[in-house]
């Protein structure tokens, strides 16, 4: 399979803590990857070091082929990365709407009909189309969050821990609709709730203290308890 | 159809109350004495120059402490055209002048502090900036008079009876400060608007949805200096003089002011501001005059500070604040009643 995202010996920081010590993966053309790992592993530092928002101090980063290290986040984004960060990175003053106008690069039939889709995905958010954001629900944040990442033509999507603080039947319903939308679009997951995952993933990395350590299918993850047990506690 | 489905949702009751007050503004002047006359033109055009601080602060959460550079050149520069050549020709110059002038400085002022880190370390470049584009005029006397200032000579005969009246001072004013406010809400309400929106918000949000922000910053500031300067030229027309106290931090905390007593983020909160700023000041020293033996009138600044501190206090959010906070909590009483 052609490599869509690839990070090679990754290593960055936050102010003065090293996070990353060498996280390396690769995901490819319509793969939906999870990454794994307990609290403070890195996983959340290493999809912001994917983006840019955190700094890259060694490794490569490519997508598509072409190297991401060390550019703005601005640009990376155009590149073609769709990002739902932990906080759903909402803009609560501004109406539903207007979340998806701002998150658009134009305003052309495909886009207005990727909106369409993302609005058939989430009929929650057809309801709330003309309110404001920080009137929704964290579900519906979540929702907001997600289809503001697909509307334009992006060629992976990174989730960063849609599960968290959601109740069950949330999680349930946003574990259809990451499966429907695995089915066109490349996917990395970071996620806590190993249910989640296990729907979702198709293959799976293992980060702890801020490097890769096991990779493999997620089936066989599924049955490996000791594995599960060492890294993620379960 | 859709025509007129848009039509009826517009609310009447607002529109009644905000054509009754048009027409309480276009009546008033008629009614006035000079001073009042005078003092309503600059709350106006004061407006105007809280609304170019909202661009930034309420709008980018930018402090800029040097706006007065803007709105000192721009009574400079209608002093100086119209004192070259007194007619309505001169006036449209140096608003030109200014607008080229304001989109300059405000983007070299960009290039400037966006390259400082942080909300606090911008206000104090801003700051510095200021006081020496202020200490370069006070020297520059040639040019700028110096303290001492420059008068606008007006010659009735040539220029139109817009400038030359109080009266039409205060129409030329008031206009001048609805067709900014419907530009300037043009612009909020625009893409490029609520792209500035999300970046106050949360500025990292903004650019991992791909916009470069420093750029937005940019143009919120040539934006807020041209209204900044566009409003000196309206205000040397009034007050006929222009001096380098105009170009100082006190000018720069006016505009602060306006938009912390009247709100930021609205716009509307700058007009009431300004009326509120104006007024009070104007009240204060009234009030020493009429009572010249009681000695605490001979202090205006102190109930001013004290007026300011107690409102920070008690409406942090401004008048605007307060009132958009006193409508949500009597919609919440009436859905709570009907209950």
């Amino acid at each position: 399979m052609d490599q869509l995202l690839k990070a090679q010996d990754v290593v960055s920081y936050i102010g003065p803590y090293t996070i990353l010590h060498g996280v390396s993966l690769e995901v490819g053309h319509g793969e939906a990857v999870a990454i794994l790992g307990r609290n403070g592993a890195g996983k959340t530092t290493f999809l912001k070091t994917v983006m840019g928002l955190v700094k890259t101090r060694s490794g490569i980063l490519e997508l598509d082929g072409k190297s991401v290290t060390g550019m703005e986040p601005h640009l990376i984004q155009r590149m073609g990365i769709g990002y739902v960060p932990e906080d759903y990175g909402i803009f609560d003053l501004l109406t539903v709407e207007e979340n998806f106008r701002i998150a658009m690069w134009k305003e052309d039939k495909e886009t207005l009909e990727r909106r369409d889709y993302v609005l058939d995905l989430f009929p929650d958010l057809k309801l709330a189309y003309k309110r404001f954001a920080r009137n929704l629900s964290g579900g519906q944040r979540q929702m907001l969050s997600i289809g503001r990442a697909l509307v334009n033509d992006n060629k992976i999507l990174l989730v960063d821990e849609p599960s968290k603080g959601l109740a069950p039947v949330i999680i349930e319903s946003l574990a259809q609709a990451l499966i429907e939308i695995r089915s066109h679009t490349t996917v990395l997951l970071v996620e806590q709730n190993f249910a989640l995952a296990c729907a979702v993933g198709q293959r799976f990395y293992i980060i702890n203290e801020g490097r890769t350590v096991e990779s493999g299918l997620m089936e066989d993850l599924v049955k490996d308890k000791e594995l599960q047990a060492l890294h993620l506690g379960i | 159809m859709d025509k007129l489905k848009a039509i009826g949702t517009i609310n009447i009751r607002k529109t009644a109350a905000l054509a009754a007050l048009l027409a309480l503004f276009l009546i008033i002047p008629h009614y006035m004495r000079n001073a009042q006359l005078i003092m309503f033109s600059r709350v106006f055009i004061l407006a105007v120059y809280g609304m170019s601080y909202d661009i930034l602060r309420g709008y980018t959460g930018f402090i800029n402490l040097g706006q007065a550079i803007f709105f000192g050149s721009g009574v400079y520069l209608g002093v100086i055209f119209l004192n070259m050549q007194n007619n309505l020709g001169s006036f449209v110059l140096a608003l030109g002048a200014v607008i080229l002038f304001s989109a300059a400085g405000g983007f070299l002022l960009s290039r400037i502090v966006l390259r400082t880190g942080g909300v606090v370390a911008a206000a104090m470049v801003t700051l510095a900036i200021g006081e020496i584009v202020r200490n370069i005029a006070e020297r520059w006397r040639s040019v700028t008079g110096g303290q001492d200032g420059l008068p606008l000579r007006f010659s009735r005969v040539a220029l139109d009876p817009l400038f030359s009246t109080r009266v039409g001072g205060y129409y030329f004013s008031l206009a001048f400060m609805l067709v900014m406010l419907l530009i300037l809400r043009a612009f909020i309400l625009s893409p490029t608007g609520r792209v500035l929106m999300s970046i106050r918000e949360n500025e990292q949000r903004a650019r991992f949805l791909g916009y470069q922000t420093n750029r937005y910053k940019t143009i919120a500031l040539i934006v807020s200096s041209i209204a900044a300067g566009l409003s000196g030229v309206f205000f040397a027309v009034i007050a006929r003089f222009a001096n380098t106290d105009y170009l100082s931090i006190q000018y720069t905390l006016n505009a602060l002011l306006i938009t912390l007593v009247g709100g930021t983020g609205t716009l509307y909160g700058a007009i009431i501001g300004s009326f509120f700023v104006t007024w009070i000041q104007t009240f204060l020293l009234d009030l020493n005059r009429s009572f010249p033996g009681f000695t605490l009138f001979r202090y205006p600044m102190l109930f001013v500070g004290s007026f300011y501190i107690l409102l920070v206090m008690f409406m942090p959010s401004g008048i605007m604040g307060g009132i958009y906070r006193l409508a949500d909590w009597y919609r919440s009483w009436k859905t709570k009643r009907v209950t």
